[in-house]
């Protein structure tokens, strides 16, 4: 019996280290709706994102990385309506949260770049149509927030956050 | 406990000799009289040497009338040292090792660039032996630095005492060395660990601590040096052929493919000599499936080594090593429920790679107590991405060393040398920069009475990186070593140490899985000092205690970090960092010397001091079991290897959400079990070795978004003709 306790006691040891790292529950928290295009995509767009700011874009600097907590996948040229949902469309995924700016915007450069001056919004979320400010989007926990619908109106753009 | 008993017969008498020629010849066997091989044999003045055949038999030629002092050891037996006198004519001589309860007597040459005892030393080191990479079937010298006390791995890349964190493609703090000559990429200065033919090492020397003071930038945090086999005397072929197989992942929402994922390699090597010519030559095949998504590689690793005594006097050894890789691109996972697979935009991506080092040492002796060796080297690397941003680089690096070696006294043995190296990069990654070093270095060790080794060491290095400005550093070296008794010798060390930065750290413009770096030409070396006291303890010859306690400062830390103006990442001299901490090793033979336990446990308090948090990737304990019990021609052993969770990690690229559930890490328990059975003995020249990894599948990340190695089993056989 001495013998076997160093056995006995390695085991119980080993078995309680557990699994290590297991898969996390599927995240139901996000946001859904559609972008609509109207009228003629612009030439030498090379990509175009729904993206999520957490503050509001007061100047230049906000347009950061840090500030950035979502990017959908490329939305193809040429649509006139993409459907998403943030949870099977994101490159930048997004957690719960309050987030004060919702727009989809393109880029002309060849190479992905975070400068804001190579960034020009074609179309901002509204909240209850109300256009004259940006809307909120209010994430809460496990909860798929549906409708957060864009208009992108190539042919009268949005007003464009500072920097641009 | 029984007590050995101690044989060493010298049996010297006379043999044919050629006029002018003389030649130590003899046979090195144990206490029961079985032939040693692999024993090392060298003269001490002259640093000249060879090592014993299958038969255990050695030949040193072309000797000169003189007294020689003879060194003869081997891993497991104890050293024998003793004079031998040429007189008018050839010498044979035979000697039998004593068996050694405790491997304390390892010979070790990296720490001063000559062979001493590892009890000599005034640093920590430790050595592995081929026949432990072998027996768990490792294709790659990366895996068995997992297994060696007070080292810690992070992805790739190597971290002595916690020197480094990580930052993929951007440098190391520990130098790696192929017999004494560097070997770091010279682009991205990072060690190629699958470069490096495990079949062909006769051990692996790991120095513990900043070694700058001899080896200059990048050595700031230990060597680790590959003492590739010397040639054999009898023509020698050697076949290994290794099957493995992973195991299902824990998970099924893990599962990605339908079919096994299997791992092989074949390896064949041949060794003689030819007259005054020896020639060793080996070629790999190395192919992994990977349990990972894009985590594949097909490995072609070539290897060829020259040994030419020209006259009485000079010797030169060349090397050629290659390396032709085409492997997948797996940087993070996609998330923690598609841990084995990479983002949607990373499939598919591939990086292919070709990299030849030619090697030369040349060997030069004056006179009995003074000889010169000379170290070149030419490396080239090229890589090339494909993946979304292509990148891809060609490297020239040229390298060149030479070392003075003069035996002043009995007591007293200087060494001196320059040293230079340059480097041009044609890449889309780090535009076209080229880098140039110069060296110039100086040691003396001596040796008193009581007894005690001091070590005296000074080097100075200037470095030009492209267009930053020049930089010079001066790092100086003190080391004791002091047999206080029969069981205690203890050990310190003081160091100063410097590490230029690379190019790739400087220059470095890309993006790849969504992360973008920017290069920062204003990138300053980094400098650290270094301090260490230990005590090896040998209360009985079947137990060996070594205790050490350290302290590392580093200034001007180079650490990858986000700028957050912009986002973007790049290297910046934003750390200064303080590293404390104590390792203890333990190592007992019991039953008559067929169980042998080590037991080894790291404590590691490192720090950012501005920020006052840990830094990153570094584990504040770690620790390693090992066991090895041996019946008849079977030895079954067991690794165990813990890790505590890691504090600090990559929070900035979480944050960006360029890593989904990034955060997720975990301490690391890890369960080996393997079995040798050698046929030898019942006459066939065979070896097996069968492993079961991570037995328990215990799921764990060194690096973030990326499992760890799930569980394998693994058969390898090898053929010895």
């Amino acid at each position: 019996m001495k013998s076997l306790l160093p056995i006995i006691l390695l085991s119980v040891f080993l078995f309680s280290c557990g699994e290590g790292i297991a898969p996390e529950p599927i995240k139901q928290t996000g946001f859904s709706g559609s972008v609509t295009f109207v009228g003629d995509w612009p030439l030498g767009v090379t990509r175009t994102h729904i993206v999520v700011f957490k503050d509001p874009l007061l100047t230049a600097g906000d347009f950061n990385a840090f500030n950035l907590k979502f990017v959908s996948v490329e939305i193809p040229y040429g649509s006139t309506v993409f459907n998403y949902n943030s949870a099977d469309t994101a490159v930048v995924p997004i957690g719960e949260g309050e987030f004060s700016y919702v727009a989809v915007a393109q880029q002309k450069t060849l190479n992905v770049s975070l400068n804001r001056k190579d960034w020009f919004v074609v179309g901002v979320y509204y909240a209850g149509g109300d256009t004259t400010k940006p809307g909120k989007l209010t994430i809460p926990q496990n909860t798929l927030v549906r409708g957060i619908n864009i208009n992108c109106d190539f042919n009268n753009p949005p007003i464009q956050p500072p920097g641009g | 406990m029984k007590l050995k008993i101690f044989f060493l017969l010298i049996i010297i008498y006379s043999a044919f000799t050629i006029a002018q020629q003389h030649n130590i010849t003899g046979s090195v066997s144990d206490s029961s009289g079985n032939k040693l091989s692999n024993a090392n044999v060298i003269i001490v003045e002259m640093d000249k040497g060879a090592s014993t055949n299958e038969e255990g038999y050695f030949e040193i030629r072309n000797l000169q009338k003189g007294v020689f002092k003879l060194k003869i050891s081997m891993v497991g037996y104890k050293t024998e040292v003793f004079d031998v006198e040429i007189a008018e004519q050839s010498v044979h001589v035979d000697v039998i090792l004593e068996k050694e309860a405790v491997e304390t007597e390892q010979v070790i040459i990296t720490a001063n660039k000559y062979e001493q005892d590892v009890s000599e030393l005034p640093v920590s080191a430790a050595v592995i032996s081929t026949e432990k990479l072998l027996r768990k079937n490792f294709t790659n010298l990366e895996d068995a630095m997992r297994y060696v006390p007070g080292v810690s791995m992070t992805s790739y890349q190597i971290s002595i005492r916690g020197s480094s964190g990580y930052s993929r493609g951007a440098g190391t703090r520990v130098l790696l060395a192929y017999d004494g000559i560097p070997f770091y990429t010279g682009d991205t200065g990072e060690i190629i660990w699958e470069s490096i033919p495990v079949t062909q090492l006769e051990r692996v020397e790991v120095i513990k601590g900043a070694s700058s003071s001899l080896y200059g930038s990048a050595a700031i945090g230990g060597v680790v040096n590959v003492v590739t086999k010397k040639v054999s005397d009898t023509p020698t072929t050697y076949f290994r052929s290794l099957v493995g197989i992973w195991d299902e992942p824990h998970y099924s929402e893990w599962k990605w493919a339908d079919n096994l994922r299997l791992f092989n390699s074949l390896t064949l090597s041949h060794s003689r000599k030819i007259g005054d010519l020896g020639i060793a030559a080996a070629f790999s095949r190395i192919e992994d499936m990977s349990y990972k998504q894009s985590g594949f590689y097909h490995r072609y690793i070539g290897y060829l080594k020259a040994e030419y005594d020209f006259t009485e006097s000079s010797s030169a050894i060349l090397f050629f090593n290659s390396l032709n890789q085409k492997s997948g691109n797996f940087i993070y996972w996609k998330d923690s429920r598609n841990a084995l697979i990479p983002p949607d935009q990373d499939q598919g991506q591939t990086v292919t790679t070709n990299r030849q080092m030619l090697g030369m040492i040349f060997k030069q002796i004056i006179n009995r107590n003074f000889f010169i060796n000379f170290r070149g080297s030419y490396y080239r690397s090229d890589w090339q991405d494909q993946t979304e941003s292509a990148n891809s680089a060609i490297t020239h690096l040229i390298r060149g060393e030479v070392q003075f070696n003069n035996l002043l006294s009995d007591k007293i043995f200087l060494i001196s040398g320059i040293e230079s190296s340059l480097s041009s990069v044609t890449s889309d990654i780090f535009g076209n920069p080229t880098s140039f070093g110069f060296g110039t270095y100086v040691q003396s060790e001596f040796k008193f009475n009581f007894p005690l080794i001091a070590t005296l060491g000074l080097r100075y290095d200037i470095t030009k990186i492209d267009t930053l400005e020049l930089e010079s550093a001066i790092s100086p070296k003190l080391g004791l070593n002091y047999k206080i008794n029969e069981k205690f010798i203890m050990r310190s060390s003081l160091a100063f140490g410097f590490r230029a930065p690379t190019l790739a750290e400087t220059f470095t413009s890309t993006t790849a899985s969504g992360i973008t770096i920017k290069p920062n030409p204003k990138l300053k070396p980094e400098n650290n000092f270094t301090f260490e006291v230990g005590l090896l303890y040998k209360p009985f010859s079947e137990l060996n205690l070594d205790v050490s306690v350290f302290q590392n400062e580093f200034y001007d830390f180079i650490e990858p970090g986000v700028d957050r103006t912009d986002g973007l990442i790049f290297f910046d001299n934003v750390v200064r960092a303080r590293i404390q901490g104590a390792e203890v090793n333990l190592l007992t033979k019991l039953f008559d010397e067929k169980l042998i336990v080590s037991v080894s446990h790291t404590y590691l308090w490192s720090r950012d001091i501005e920020k006052k948090k840990s830094l990153k990737y570094r584990p504040r304990n770690f620790s390693l079991i090992s066991a090895d019990y041996l019946l008849r021609n079977l030895l079954i052993g067991t690794d165990f290897k813990f890790w505590s969770k890691v504090e600090e990690i990559d929070f900035d690229l979480i944050d960006l959400g360029l890593v989904p559930d990034g955060e997720n890490r975990v301490a690391v328990y890890v369960l080996d079990l393997r079995a040798s059975y050698n046929l030898v003995a019942a006459g066939l020249p065979l070896r097996i070795n069968l492993n079961a990894n991570n037995v328990l599948n215990y799921n764990y990340v060194e690096l973030i978004g990326n499992l760890a190695p799930i569980r394998n089993f693994s058969l390898s056989l090898e053929l010895f003709l």
